[in-house]
């Protein structure tokens, strides 16, 4: 279990997380939601060091995580940050190879365990069949899934991702969170921040819901839009609708 | 179009231009102002005919230019491979972002305030250009570390430096130095006791950079992907850094303000076998010291009696070559380190 207990982080005087504490469930997907500039990736980044926390605790499966050396982390944590900057001009094998640099560090040569689970998180991510591809000749939705493999390759039990699904085109969107229903079923805790209201709802086992630096809400997504919160934070109404495979929500 | 070698034809590129660089040396070692026959030569490296003028020849300045050539090759392109690398921009090297300017600086003063020290030159060399390219990095790491910037910022170093070099010359007229063939580079009157600090500390560096070519590769995914996969990237970035700049500190210590090299070079490697710094750090490097011998070859024999430095060869062919390789890619192809 990954628990936020009373996470502060500050930018000089300004504060961007206040008093944060929230335990993600393991095994579970949990879902950041909030408007542009809540904090949700200042929040994820506490996780890989890009945010600096100013003050309390982060602890994974009881141990605390912000005192684990940045190899360790990245051994029981793996982090998909949001947009890319830089697309490599490499082959999408090697990208996802890079999974496995917190285990390999400088030197180390690549056993067979290693290859294995390069390979599973090419077949589990639909990307096999670009293994001597250069990334940046991919479309933007295959380039995701390359390196959401990279990612896999990290073989750890929590996974977060910084809006994984923004820039995909619905199909795109569809095997993103297709993959992620697959990986829970395997147990993974997942831990997500998207912007699609209406997929966060349909995927998530727990919402978070930020305001101004703050947990406004952390709940069931049913309770969620008991509660009005939603119409609350982001100025929208909704609808729920049932069919077979489910419910689906509609805001505006 | 991109090219990613598998495992047994990256061997065989390997061998082919190990093979390059070894014919190129022994070239070097051949022709000259004065040719020899292969078969002297021969003797003179099995120690017979060591007394010999020929023997002489080779032993004191054939071999020590050789050695020197090839250091400062492999030295350069893997300089200029990890800068690329640590600031993301393609546009980086040794030359372009002032490291080799700050360098030369450096030398040219620790010639005027220790004019007796000839060792404490490479130490010179290496502070200037760490001092140098640190700077460059917090410019970019301060400012927007936009490709623009970055090379402004070095084109504005260089010149800085470059008009001390020439101030620090005509104020001191002792120094015993050829201006011209510093400031472009040049390989001649390398003595041995002057290439054994500079090409130890080289041979050091390259097998660390090597060491550390998949945290290059890494970082160049961005520093929020490479702090995700563990890395610690302000430690990492800064060790790359000094590695590079000990690298083209060294050379410029012995072989002057080559350019050129640590752009070329790394770029011909990228476009022809790709971006894995894993591969591209040793091939520049034996590319590079075949393109020094050569260059510094063609420069000896092309206008004998006369002999121009290795620096101007190396803008006459390199340029050319490079311009050629630029239009010949076609569809954009991004190259990032």
């Amino acid at each position: 279990m990954l628990e936020y207990r009373h996470v502060s982080v500050s930018c000089g005087r300004t504060p961007i997380l206040k008093d944060i504490s929230l335990s993600f469930p393991t095994g579970k997907i949990t879902t950041l939601i909030g408007p542009n500039g809540c904090g949700k990736t200042t929040l994820l980044q506490c996780l890989n060091g890009l945010s600096k926390v100013t003050s309390g605790h982060i602890f994974l499966e009881g141990e605390d995580y912000l005192r684990l050396s940045p190899r360790d982390r990245a051994q029981k944590l793996a982090f998909l940050p949001q947009g890319r900057t830089l697309i490599p001009s490499l082959p999408v094998k090697t990208l996802v190879e890079h999974g496995r640099f917190p285990y390999l560090g400088f030197s180390r040569k690549k056993t067979k365990e290693d290859s294995d689970l390069v390979q599973a998180a090419m077949d589990f991510a639909h990307v096999s069949q670009y293994a001597q591809q250069s990334v940046d000749t991919l479309s933007g939705g295959t380039r995701q899934r390359v390196f959401f493999a990279m990612t896999l390759a990290q073989n750890c039990d929590t996974i977060v991702l910084d809006e994984p699904t923004t820039y995909l085109d619905p199909e795109n969107q569809r095997i993103f969170l297709d993959m992620l229903k697959q990986l829970r079923s395997q147990g993974k805790t997942l831990i997500l921040t998207l912007h699609d209201l209406n997929h966060a709802f349909r995927i998530s086992d727990r919402l978070a819901l930020m305001k101004g630096s703050e947990i406004a809400a952390f709940d069931s997504p049913d309770q969620c839009l008991q509660s009005h919160m939603i119409e609350e934070v982001f100025h929208v109404k909704w609808k729920r609708f049932e069919d077979k495979d489910g419910f689906y929500y509609f805001f505006d | 179009m991109a090219h990613y070698a598998n495992a047994k034809s990256r061997r065989n590129i390997i061998l082919f231009l190990c093979l390059l660089l070894l014919l190129s040396s022994f070239a070097g070692i051949l022709f000259g102002s004065v040719s020899l026959e292969p078969a002297e030569v021969m003797k003179a490296f099995l120690g017979k005919a060591l007394s010999s003028t020929t023997g002489t020849l080779i032993r004191t300045v054939r071999i020590p230019r050789v050695v020197g050539g090839i250091f400062a090759g492999a030295g350069l392109a893997c300089a200029g491979v990890i800068l690329q690398g640590v600031m993301n921009n393609s546009l980086a090297s040794p030359n372009t972002i002032g490291v080799n300017s700050g360098s030369g600086f450096a030398v040219m003063l620790a010639m005027m305030l220790f004019p007796s020290s000839a060792r404490s030159i490479p130490f010179f060399a290496f502070g200037g250009a760490f001092i140098t390219s640190l700077f460059v990095f917090l410019l970019a790491y301060l400012g927007d570390s936009s490709r623009t910037t970055i090379v402004l910022a070095g084109i504005t170093i260089s010149s800085f430096f470059n008009a001390g070099i020439n101030a620090i010359k005509l104020i001191d007229s002792e120094i015993s130095i050829n201006l011209t063939a510093f400031m472009v580079g040049s390989l001649s009157g390398l003595t041995a006791g002057r290439l054994l600090l500079p090409c130890c500390c080289i041979t050091a560096a390259l097998f660390f950079s090597l060491l550390l070519a998949r945290s290059l590769n890494v970082l160049g995914l961005g520093d929020d992907i490479a702090g995700s996969l563990g890395m610690r990237v302000s430690l990492t970035r800064l060790i790359l850094l000094l590695l590079a700049s000990m690298m083209a500190g060294c050379v410029v210590s012995y072989a002057g303000l080559l350019s050129f090299i640590g752009l070329i070079v790394p770029h011909i490697c990228r476009q022809l076998f790709g971006n894995d710094a894993r591969f591209l750090l040793p091939c520049s490097a034996l590319l590079g010291g075949s393109f020094v011998l050569l260059c510094d070859l063609a420069g000896r024999v092309l206008f004998a009696p006369f002999e121009l430095p290795a620096g101007i060869l190396m803008a006459f062919i390199g340029g050319p070559f490079f311009l050629y390789l630029l239009l010949k890619k076609k569809g954009g192809r991004r190259i990032h380190a």
